[in-house]
């Protein structure tokens, strides 16, 4: 592995230089000859019957192209469990239920057009609580399900039920046991360009639809499927990525505005963008979910962790989208962050009129590290064992299956956590309770793709011109983490060109091959493995030309030499150092062979055996290029939810120190220390901008941020009120990267994109304990919390 | 948003003309509550009177206290040497809204003018005994910031009167004051509580001793040490938003403070009674029980803050201590 | 109600028409199709929209058209030189990472712009001032604090 010219350099983000440059194409910028703007009406209330609903006005409103409502479309169920239309005509089961939607000339007539739409209801109860919603007689949420049987409860038919060993027996034989509720809010996404798309239908009624979405072949079977069941059936689709102004998560499901946006375009035969306001992206785009946990946890006298149980609810809100797949994710903590042999897990999704929630950065492992990490502090303390060794106690080996069947390959902990201690000066400053204290956290997550679909493969086309650039299709996104670059690196280490040579088209059904998505932290292991594998055959591709060519090449310039100088005596060459392509290297685009690699005859830039060998002669001809498609050796969860979904996983340690203002109850942040195994970092530069990131959004988790939903309604939908740290909230953060290259990563690189998030909040929380004295269970921690558990305490 | 039609005029004069030939008309200076309310729907003016191009309502003058025009700007305030050494409070207000960008064109005319009850410019000068001076057809008046703001959005402006400035008298070397914006964050965040003082002291001992009771960590031992070198609060202002609908003066604090003897006793007081006198309310964006205490708490941490700034101990940047 | 305004957009004079009621960012982006300048908010609360206007960073979506009327404006698309060079605030942010997603960057690289031009050796907390009215939601700002430092440090030689 070493000897690497590219894989782990800071190659620049030269790729990218159009944002720097303010000419980069986002879905803002993307416009079509003819194009109108699409706008929603949602509903006025949490719950109620829509009685009536007049759109005469608003057509008539001059510049106005179309005015849909429920009425005028086919009534489709679309989502994940099919439990919603995309227009509502009967019920609205939540403030963001879409009505009615306009197409107008320019997006301020449309916005004037909803205005004249006149919708009444008839305001039915409505359920906010999830606790009071799972109340066998509670009032339902939903009558029937998709097919129209009727539905006795609001609680989800999602079994999400894990048990492994057997719980009640090591409670009983735990020394010691802990047990705590935890509760985490709804979270914003807060993608900074909000979400949008074109929908345009050719004569032929296919469709080309521009969006953001970082699972492109997903979108276009949901898209597909529902385009089948409205009459289009057989309908191409070509799904198109522009520059997207961030993600996490909110591009996994495709949303309900884009199938306006499609009905808009077919009633207008107009390419029709639909593009949110930012509170629209507040108040109409499905958050992190909220939950609840009860989380119990034993030890034995020594510290070994003897069982865990957890008990979580989630507030489903109104419909479902992948936010009730989370617990999925949940899992992997629950089961499988340190050794515990004995685990028992149970989730159940709830319908409320609350908002409805999708995915998000970390994908649940945020919610359930929360519960695990502070349950491991609580329970550390009443073992009487410090926080950090009760971790390295229990900490994950490389060769364990866990309990959940998750085969652990390369697992760092052990250096995470010592990392850490050392960098946080642990030992010195923990224990003080003088209102400064330390705290950790460490996490476990996918890092080799996640086998949520049948398919969690990539394809990869590469094609080699004869200018000597190497086009590369990729059917992956790319929504800022940076992979033209990182995949550009791995291509050129693969095939022995170089990054700059490589030129990567992201984010387009008619070009690339499938692709499970840009999620689950997958794309650089995923398609990082099937860039390397078709590196390798181009390369290969190469060399065999080389064999023809290089000889042609060096005789004729040996001749060419003689005619110039008769007295030139033609050395004496051994042409067998590369008569086979196993004997010959491409590295930095100079072929040379391998047993005389600075053969001055022999050795050869790539380019004069392209322009020599590619596209030349009649007939048959050679061209240079290859496919992978490459799914890893995983498997799908079973019935159980056993199984090993992901070929490897990341490893990480958060430490945080603290400051707690006992009279404000202010905590302020003075350190915090994020080291995650990273398999082998392919862009160092790049990774630490992914766990800085992750980070960040991992202390607004833990301090400031929540969507607040006040009888259903998102009251603070904007970011005056919902609270993203800024640049002077000055969080001095140090990311550490851990390498320990993963036999089956690319180069032995891991996924990162999630995991910084992961173990920040709990790692805070268990700083404020130590500082303090107080554990506040319920995100995010403000000072009013803060304040009143002093209080409580008497301090 | 309705179609409207925009003025400029370069003279206060020419403003208060333009105005009064306007029906549905609004003054605009920074425009960044203007812009907002527009953009929302909350207003629907037919005519905008920009005040940015007035020169006259621009300037910084130092002469017999301060007079600071009601264009001036966040930014300007916040660098203005004059207005941090002795205005301390106000640099501290001006230099907290928004961001910066906010503060590059956002002028004090517009927070007072606009009366939000978490106005941060409000309370320091509420506690620098500032007046507003209006200019209208009539000629030109001056009222008492305090009278001035009248309730949300609400200021004491007859039809077509705009404010040219604001005038602080000089308090010489025995005040200092500060403002101190507690929110969730430090940027772009308006703040759950707003407290602001200013405060007059005389000192018993020698000032240098009590420049050096702040080179102490623990904020008992500083109070101590100035109670031991009788340092006694002659003159003290506290004014709180966020309380109350409009920014409030906890006059009965300030009463109990005149001529006291500092002492962690009287800084305790001193807190309740400003508590006390403060309504909070409870929204989504803080809890009234908090914003309560935290009133307490702020008022006693701005008194100090004051007088070291008094006493010249610190720059003005606040120490990292819990004031 | 057009009007006429007149004024210099990236060292270019530009006579233009008007709607009174427009923002800045309107006449940019919609009118001469300068798409640099992000929207996240309309409302002054994410700096997307960051432009220099006679030196000074502002929020693009509350700055009325009117005033523009004879004022020198900076926007993303003029920071490079015309042959394409980099400035080196561009330079930095692409090998310090400084851009992730890209959405927040040409307001990101406008304020510290307006900071460099006024400043040259910023301290760590007044390139965080000059930003702070600019949200970043990929990097947690610690590589654009860096490539800020790193462009004024290229700057001074
Ligand atoms: C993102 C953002 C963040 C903000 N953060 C803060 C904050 O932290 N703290 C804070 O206090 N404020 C904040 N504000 C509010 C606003 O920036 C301030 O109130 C600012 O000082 C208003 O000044 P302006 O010049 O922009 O006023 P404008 O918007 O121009 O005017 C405001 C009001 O005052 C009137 N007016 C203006 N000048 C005069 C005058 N001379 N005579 C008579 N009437 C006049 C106008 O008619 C209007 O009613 C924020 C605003 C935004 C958009
Ligand atoms: S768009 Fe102007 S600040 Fe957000
Ligand atoms: S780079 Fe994405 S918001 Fe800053």
């Amino acid at each position: 592995m070493e000897n690497l010219l590219h894989v782990g350099k800071n190659v620049p983000r030269t790729a990218e230089i159009d944002k720097v440059t303010g000419h980069a194409v986002y879905i803002d910028e993307y416009k079509r000859p003819g194009m109108l703007y699409g706008k929603i009406l949602y509903s006025q209330y949490a719950h109620a019957r829509i009685k009536s609903i007049n759109t005469e006005k608003a057509k008539k409103l001059p510049g106005v192209r179309a005015v849909i409502t429920g009425y005028d479309i086919p009534d489709v169920r679309v989502g994940f469990l099919g439990d919603q239309t995309v227009l509502k005509r009967d019920i609205v089961r939540q403030f963001r239920d879409e009505v009615a939607a306009v197409a107008a000339i320019t997006p301020e007539i449309a916005e004037d057009a909803l205005k004249l739409i006149e919708v009444e209801y008839e305001p039915l109860p409505a359920i906010f609580d999830p606790i009071e919603a799972m109340k066998p007689d509670a009032a339902l949420v939903h009558e029937t399900d998709a097919r129209g049987r009727p539905l006795r409860s609001n609680i989800l038919p999602l079994p999400w039920k894990f048990s492994a060993g057997d719980v009640d027996k090591a409670r009983e034989e735990s020394t010691y046991v802990v047990k705590h509720d935890v509760t985490t809010p709804w979270i914003n996404q807060c993608c900074m360009g909000t979400s949008g798309c074109v929908a345009e239908f050719d004569s032929n009624n296919n469709l080309t639809y521009c969006a953001q979405t970082n699972v492109i072949f997903g979108a276009k079977q949901r898209i597909a499927t529902y385009l089948r069941n409205i009459g289009l059936k057989g309908k191409k689709i070509r799904v198109l990525n522009p520059v997207v102004g961030g993600s996490f998560g909110t591009k996994l499901d495709t949303d309900i505005y884009e199938f306006i946006c499609i009905q808009l375009a077919l009633k207008t035969r107009k390419p029709v963008k639909i593009r949110f306001t930012r509170e629209e992206e507040f108040a109409a785009l499905p958050p992190r979910q909220a939950s609840r946990f009860t989380i119990e946890q034993g030890c034995d006298k020594e510290g070994k962790l003897t069982f865990r149980k957890v008990d979580a609810i989630l507030d489903n809100g109104a419909y479902t989208s992948w936010g009730a797949t989370t617990p999925s994710v949940m899992m992997l903590p629950i089961s499988s962050m340190y050794r515990v042999p004995n685990v028992s897990f149970q989730a159940t999704c709830v319908y409320t009129n609350n908002i409805y929630s999708q995915a998000m950065r970390g994908y649940g492992n945020p919610q359930a590290a929360f519960a695990v990490e502070t349950s491991m502090d609580l329970l550390a303390e009443k073992a009487g064992i410090d926080p950090a060794e009760f971790r390295l106690i229990n900490r994950n080996h490389p060769g364990d299956v866990t309990p959940m069947g998750l085969k652990i390959t390369t697992c760092p902990l052990e250096e995470c956590i010592n990392t850490v201690k050392e960098k946080i000066k642990w030992d010195e400053k923990r224990g003080k309770k003088n209102g400064r204290g330390v705290g950790m956290a460490s996490l476990i997550h996918v890092a080799g793709g996640a086998r949520v679909y049948l398919s969690d493969g990539t394809g990869i086309r590469i094609k080699v011109n004869e200018d000597g650039e190497v086009d590369v299709l990729s059917g992956s996104t790319d929504q800022g983490q940076g992979s033209p670059t990182v995949i550009a690196q791995i291509i050129a280490e693969a095939t022995g060109f170089r990054p700059e040579d490589v030129n990567i088209v992201f984010g387009d059904t008619a070009l690339g091959l499938w692709d499970a998505g840009t999620h689950a932290s997958r794309h650089t292991f995923v398609a990082g493995n099937a860039a390397v594998r078709a590196g390798e055959l181009i390369k290969r591709q190469i060399l065999e030309l080389a064999v023809q060519h290089i000889p042609k090449l060096v005789k004729r310039s040996l001749k060419q030499q003689q005619k110039k100088n008769p007295d030139f005596v033609p050395p004496e060459l051994d042409y067998t150092l590369i008569d086979s392509p196993d004997k010959l290297e491409l590295k930095d685009r100079m072929i040379y062979p391998r047993e005389a690699p600075d053969h001055p005859y022999f050795k050869t830039e790539v380019g004069k055996i392209l322009t020599s060998g590619l596209h030349v002669g009649v007939g048959e001809s050679k061209a240079v290029a290859a496919e992978v498609f490459w799914d890893p050796p995983t498997q799908m969860l079973n019935a159980e939810m056993k199984g090993n979904y992901s070929c490897t996983y990341a490893f990480g340690t958060a430490g945080v120190e603290v400051e707690v203002d006992k009279q404000t109850g202010e905590v302020k942040i003075l350190k915090l220390v994020s080291a995650h195994d990273v398999g082998r970092a392919i862009n160092p530069t790049l990774v630490k901008g992914q766990i800085y990131g992750a980070a960040y959004i991992g202390i607004g988790y833990g301090l400031t941020e929540r969507v607040q939903v006040v009888d259903g309604k998102v009251v603070n939908a904007n970011f005056r009120d919902y609270k993203i740290l800024t640049a002077n909230d000055n969080i001095p953060v140090e990311a550490v990267i851990i390498e320990d290259p993963d036999p089956a990563g690319p180069y032995g690189a891991k996924g990162i994109g999630e995991p910084g998030l992961v173990p920040t909040a709990p790692a805070i929380a268990n700083a404020i304990y130590d500082a303090v004295g107080v554990w506040i269970k319920d995100l995010p921690i403000t000072p009013e919390k803060v304040l009143a558990a002093l209080k409580a305490q008497g301090q | 948003m309705k179609a409207y039609d925009y003025h400029k005029p370069h003279t206060v004069k020419e403003a208060i003309d333009i105005m009064g030939g306007l029906e549905n008309a609004k003054y605009i200076a920074g425009g960044t509550d203007v812009m907002v309310l527009l953009r929302q729907g909350k207003i629907n003016p037919a005519n905008l009177v920009s005040l940015r191009n007035v020169a006259e309502i621009s300037r910084i003058d130092t002469q017999n206290g301060i007079r600071i025009g009601a264009g001036v700007t966040h930014t300007q305030i916040a660098n203005n040497e004059f207005i941090r050494e002795h205005y301390s409070a106000l640099a501290d207000g001006a230099g907290v809204v928004g961001s910066k960008q906010i503060r590059n064109v956002a002028t004090i005319g517009g927070n007072i003018c606009n009366a939000a009850p978490s106005a941060d410019t409000a309370c320091p000068l509420l506690v620098l005994d500032a007046e507003a001076v209006i200019a209208g057809k009539s000629g030109e008046r001056q009222v008492p910031v305090d009278d001035f703001i009248v309730g949300p959005s609400q200021v004491a402006l007859e039809k077509g009167e705009l404010v040219t400035g604001f005038v602080i008298p000089a308090f010489g070397d025995r005040t200092g004051s500060a403002y101190i914006k507690h929110a969730r964050r430090l940027a772009m965040d308006l703040p759950i509580l707003g407290i602001a003082v200013r405060a007059t002291v005389k000192i018993g001992g020698a000032q240098a001793a009590c420049r050096d009771a702040f080179k102490l960590t623990d904020v008992s031992d500083i109070v101590k040490r100035l109670e031991a070198e009788g340092l006694v609060l002659e003159d003290v202002r506290v004014a709180m938003s966020v309380v109350a609908p409009r920014p409030v003066r906890a006059r009965k604090a300030e009463e109990a403070a005149k001529g006291k003897t500092i002492s962690e006793k009287v800084l305790e007081e001193l807190g309740e009674i400003a508590a006390s006198e403060s309504k909070p309310r409870d929204s989504f964006r803080g809890e009234a029980w908090y914003r309560r205490d935290m009133v307490k708490v702020l008022t006693k941490r701005a008194l100090l803050k004051s007088i070291e700034r008094m006493t010249g101990a610190s720059s003005m940047v606040a120490p990292s201590r819990l004031w | 109600m057009k009007k006429e305004i007149t004024f210099t957009l990236n060292n270019e004079e530009v006579i233009v028409e008007v709607d009174p009621k427009w923002t800045l960012i309107h006449l940019l982006r919609e009118v001469l199709e300068l798409t640099g300048t992000k929207e996240g908010c309309g409302v002054g609360e994410c700096g997307a929209c960051t432009v220099i206007v006679d030196g000074e960073a502002v929020n693009s979506c509350l700055y009325p058209v009117m005033e523009v009327e004879g004022k020198t404006v900076a926007t993303i698309e003029g920071v490079a030189l015309p042959d394409g060079t980099l400035h080196p605030i561009q330079q930095a942010f692409i090998e310090n990472n400084g851009v992730q997603c890209g959405y927040c960057t040409s307001g990101m690289i406008m304020s510290a712009k307006a900071l460099l031009d006024k400043k040259s050796d910023p301290t760590e907390d007044e390139i965080r001032t000059g930003i702070s009215g600019n949200i970043c939601r990929c990097t947690g700002y610690v590589q654009i604090v860096e490539s800020i430092q790193l462009a004024a440090e290229r700057m001074k030689k």
